[in-house]
């Protein structure tokens, strides 16, 4: 019983560490596809603003909120291993 | 010569990988189960790291534990020996505390070679006679006969996964290196032409002010 615990708390930090790291990576994916389309040409105005803008729509787009899933297919794989194995 | 070490290096990561994920996978034997036992084992340093741990449910001690073992027979007629512990929680994933209702499942199952009944065994792990480890069993299922085919999709979807897993990472260090490593270094390398470009400048002014010591060519 220990073991679940501790197997729960140490698993909920990694996944924390996951979330994070994946979040800095879409961000990161998110602000350099806008900068190469402002690079391109064909967009009005300051670069700058024009990717704040963006970045700020990506803030509330799905794709943000998928990253959600670091934490639900961990879970959820370890739900359904539990089930299988010991409850079947 | 290093292009064959280097070799000989990523074929042994290769085989050390493949291995443990051979050891750590399900595999599934069609077996007809001929018997259920607990003995008293002696579990030593060379093949401890194929037991369960001393904190998961039924080891009750690092060195001398009862274990719970099923004795089975293949359609080939070669026998396989499981035996059947707790996992406890971190490695082999598997979750496994039901250790006593799975002996109570294959002890169920037992039956003789003249009213065979087939069984599948889920199981995880290696039968090497000569440092005596066993595969863990997992789960015992009932089948029809002997000859039924088995699909590893679980395998399969499992190693898919892994994949994914390792070209996200793989694609987080790339942009990791490509927007954050690789700029800083060029603004370290600005930083040295600048600082260059400023004594080069230096020098010239004070070679210059060592020219004007100098006396004027005479005529």
């Amino acid at each position: 019983m220990i073991g679940a615990f501790r197997f729960a708390i140490f698993g909920l930090i990694l996944l924390i560490i996951f979330y994070f790291l994946v979040s800095i990576y879409s961000r990161s994916v998110q602000r350099e596809t806008l900068e190469k389309r402002f690079d391109a040409g064909g967009v009005e105005g300051d670069r700058d603003a024009y990717i704040a803008q963006g970045m700020a729509v990506y803030e509330k787009s799905l794709r943000k909120r998928l990253i959600w899933l670091v934490f639900v297919i961990p879970m959820v794989f370890v739900g359904v291993t539990v089930y299988l194995v010991n409850y079947q | 010569m290093w292009r064959k070490i280097k070799w000989g290096l990523g074929l042994l990561v290769v085989t050390l990988v493949a291995a443990f994920l051979h050891y750590t996978l399900p595999q599934r034997d069609v077996v007809r189960i001929t018997n259920t036992y607990n003995r008293l084992t002696t579990v030593g340093t060379e093949n401890s790291w194929a037991y369960a741990s001393p904190d998961s449910g039924t080891a009750e001690s690092v060195q001398t534990r009862d274990i719970r073992f099923i004795e089975a027979i293949r359609p080939n007629n070669r026998v396989i020996v499981y035996r059947n512990e707790d996992t406890g929680w971190v490695w082999p994933p598997y979750f496994k505390y039901d250790s006593s209702n799975l002996q109570a499942e294959a002890s169920n199952a037992r039956s003789t070679s003249a009213a065979p009944e087939w069984v599948v065994v889920t199981h995880y792990g290696w039968r090497v006679p000569l440092i005596s480890i066993y595969p863990n069993a997992v789960k015992v299922t009932p089948v029809s006969g002997p000859d039924v085919s088995l699909i590893p999709w679980l395998n399969m979807v499992i190693l898919l996964a892994l994949g994914l897993f390792l070209v996200m990472l793989w694609r987080m260090l790339a942009q990791f290196h490509e927007r954050t490593i690789d700029p800083a270094l060029d603004r370290i390398g600005d930083t040295i032409d600048e600082v260059d470009a400023r004594a080069d400048g230096l020098w010239a002014r004070f070679s210059g002010w060592l020219n004007s010591w100098k006396g004027k060519p005479r005529r």
